[in-house]
């Protein structure tokens, strides 16, 4: 009986009006005019009014509908995207549909500016069992791109199938994405590493190819296509010991870096944040830098060196490029009696900050 | 005693009623914050499980859809992806899909849907009901509870774990995840129902091959599986495709090493598992990244000796089911049928199949 008398209010309402109402957008907003808007219908507001972001059977546009000076108002749950083309339609029982189309303008043309900062590793030497590469970009980037627009190339141009594991790994700021070579084709012992062959071969050379086409996130192309060239050598197998660093430690009173020295490349972005300096006074605050194709991190400390003994702390979970980590190789032989594994979660190296300094 | 079903009906409404009213009981009301949408999952009592990569948390979410379905009912939601782009207000490129699930009481899908590819994209959690009508799940006024998996503002800022599975088994929530950093396993175990805090333990999954090497080996998707009358996961490493792992191994803090039961071959990325029964019999359906849909035998696991020597496939037998192609996730609709989203490019059907 009340959604009946709901209904006659309703219909009631918009006798005589419907002809002269009008659909207005403005500021992203739909509205109704020369209506009266008054109990809402049993069926919600959407059975007379919605709006469409396109043709053909679509669903309407998620929003809100609210009633605001009497205007039946409707606001849409995201801002509609340049370009679209939107149709709006008032329909009430028993009279015909006013409807409305705006074609929304479209974005301005996109330049081209973002570009591939660093590919990591560095270097141009890399093991057969290489593990990962990090691709840095000069702006966010779209995701769910990755595996049209990176290419491995074999010396003669032909592309290495499926070299990669083909999962997205972006940090947050979608600056930086981590491509994992397929480890079931690095892993020794798998069916897929002997039926499909390693992606990279000892002795030859490769490119990493990374095409102009791939969108930021603003759908603009990059500016360039960026080539990573590089000669793979033999697998490298031995995990990296803190043993083999060289620590140069600066004097006391002074903010100048702590400088290790490793034998060989390890992993970028492990390097920012696994190696920590504590001191007398507790863990040292201060910036990290990783140069010479990952093969230097430097400490300049936020206040300068205290003389005294410290620590390097490394956490065992750095890698090297091929995923050995600290005293524990990519893939344990469990036959090779040699093999030790270490378990603690850090390992550490002692040096002394003197009045002028020192070596280990 | 027998129930007519009128009666059988009225007492699992009754159920659901009284459960509803536990699982609100439990999880307090507000505005749910999501940073990203991924992973999906369903706990029992119809709460839906949201994987939040960027938010690096699970997100229980009570979505208040008890009602149980009634028997048969099937789903077809053709150009999805079209469907979607138009409700939210964009073009069909800047929508991803990012999961499908079905709940098991009431039989409705729920998609989490990335509106926008850059770091910015908006997180939706959309549901179908039976008649392929889609409507937004709103977070601002909702039962939740939410469990963080970083160690918070002190993680590295650049490192993030995806969550590339999540499942709950026998009261806890199982998370898979792969960071963009380590290459390690951490196969999270976080007791459910969520308490405050409890970001979970890790488990470190290792995986020996040739009866030598092993890896320390991120797990990427994973069902649970009685084998043996007892609980198991069927676990799809990034490196091979299938071993077991029995639940009570799964202890916090443990490390363990599962058994390899088949090498499904190389260039592939198993996508979801889902198993089933059909005519007295067992079996696994595997969509995967390049080799289609795979259906494996799933009888009488605790039979197969574990693989140690290297051949192209091995283990349990498995066919590929020819007809179904560009299957990107699958999960259980029913006994009768999975949900499949499928199709060519942005061209994506969601639809039920039936089980092979």
């Amino acid at each position: 009986m009340f959604r009946k008398l709901v209904a006659l209010l309703f219909v009631g309402a918009m006798c005589g009006a419907a002809q002269q109402a009008a659909i207005r957008m403005e500021g992203g907003v739909f509205r109704v005019t020369g209506w009266q808007a008054a109990a809402e219908p049993r069926d919600g507001w959407s059975s007379v009014f919605a709006v469409y972001a396109g043709e053909g059977d679509i669903p309407p546009v998620l929003g809100h509908y609210s009633v605001e000076n009497g205007l039946l108002t409707f606001r849409p749950r995201f801002v509609l995207a340049s370009g679209l083309h939107v149709r709006a339609v008032f329909h009430v029982p028993g009279q015909a549909a006013i409807e409305k189309i705006f074609d929304l303008p479209k974005a301005a043309a996109l330049v081209s500016s973002t570009h591939v900062e660093h590919v990591y590793p560095s270097t141009g030497v890399l093991p057969a069992n290489q593990l990962k590469f990090y691709l840095c970009f000069s702006a966010p980037m779209a995701q769910g791109e990755v595996w049209r627009h990176v290419r491995l190339l074999r010396e003669d141009g032909s592309p290495v199938e499926v070299p990669f594991l083909e999962q997205e790994l972006w940090d947050r700021e979608n600056r930086r994405v981590t491509l994992l070579l397929d480890p079931g084709r690095i892993k020794r012992g798998l069916a897929s590493l002997a039926e499909a062959g390693p992606a990279l071969e000892v002795g030859k050379h490769y490119t990493l190819v990374i095409d102009r086409d791939w969108p930021d996130s603003r759908g603009a192309p990059l500016a360039e296509e960026f080539r990573k060239p590089f000669r793979v050598v033999e697998a490298d197998r031995k995990p990296p010991q803190v043993t083999d660093w060289h620590i140069t430690a600066p004097s006391a009173g002074v903010e100048a870096p702590l400088v290790i020295d490793f034998p060989k490349p390890l992993d970028y972005a492990l390097l920012q944040h696994m190696l920590q300096v504590a001191g007398p006074g507790g863990p040292v605050a201060g910036a990290v830098a990783v140069d010479r194709e990952e093969t230097q991190w430097r400490f300049t400390p936020n206040q300068p060196w205290v003389a005294g003994q410290y620590r390097l702390v490394v956490e065992t979970a750095l890698e090297d490029l091929a995923g050995n980590h600290i005293g524990r190789p990519f893939d344990v032989d469990t036959f090779d009696k040699v093999t030790r594994t270490v378990t603690s979660p850090t390992v550490e190296a002692p040096f002394q900050i003197g009045v002028r300094g020192g070596v280990r | 005693m027998r129930l007519s079903p009128f009666c059988k009906l009225a007492a699992v409404a009754g159920c659901a009623a009284i459960l509803s009213f536990a699982a609100t009981g439990t999880m307090p009301m507000g505005k749910a914050e999501l940073k990203s949408a991924g992973a999906l999952a369903f706990a029992p009592d119809g709460i839906l499980l949201v994987g939040d990569s960027v938010g690096a948390s699970i997100l229980a979410l009570d979505v208040n859809d008890r009602t149980p379905a009634a028997p048969g009912g099937s789903l077809e939601i053709k150009g999805v992806v079209d469907k979607l782009a138009a409700m939210l207000g964009t073009s069909a490129d800047q929508i991803a899909i990012q999961d499908v699930v079905v709940n098991p009481i009431s039989r409705n899908v729920y998609i989490s849907v990335s509106r926008g590819k850059g770091p910015d994209a908006v997180p939706v959690i959309l549901r179908a009901d039976h008649s392929g009508k889609l409507t937004e799940v709103s977070l601002d006024n909702i039962g939740h509870r939410q469990v963080a998996l970083a160690d918070g503002p002190q993680d590295p800022k650049q490192r993030m774990e995806t969550i590339t599975q999540l499942k709950y088994v026998d009261g806890q929530v199982l998370v898979a995840g792969l960071s963009n950093e380590e290459f390690s396993s951490n196969l999270r175990s976080i007791p459910f129902p969520f308490q405050t805090a409890a970001k979970g333990s890790g488990i470190e999954i290792w995986h020996g091959s040739h009866g030598r090497f092993e890896t320390n080996a991120p797990v990427r998707t994973f069902v649970p599986f009685e084998i043996d009358h007892k609980m198991n996961i069927l676990a799809a490493y990034t490196c091979t495709p299938l071993v077991k792992i029995p639940m009570s191994e799964l202890k916090p803090g443990s490390k363990v090493k599962g058994t390899t039961i088949a090498e499904l071959g190389n260039r592939n990325k198993p996508l979801d598992m889902i198993v089933y029964t059909k005519g007295g019999k067992h079996y696994i359906l595997m969509a995967n990244s390049s080799r289609g849909v795979m259906k494996l035998t799933a009888d009488n696991l605790e039979t197969y000796q574990p693989i140690t020597k290297q051949t192209e496939v091995t283990g349990v037998p498995y066919e590929t089911i020819a007809d179904l192609k560009g299957v990107m996730h699958l999960d259980k609709y029913d006994d009768s049928k999975a949900l499949v989203l499928m199709g060519e490019g942005a061209s994506l059907d969601l639809r039920t199949i039936p089980l092979p």
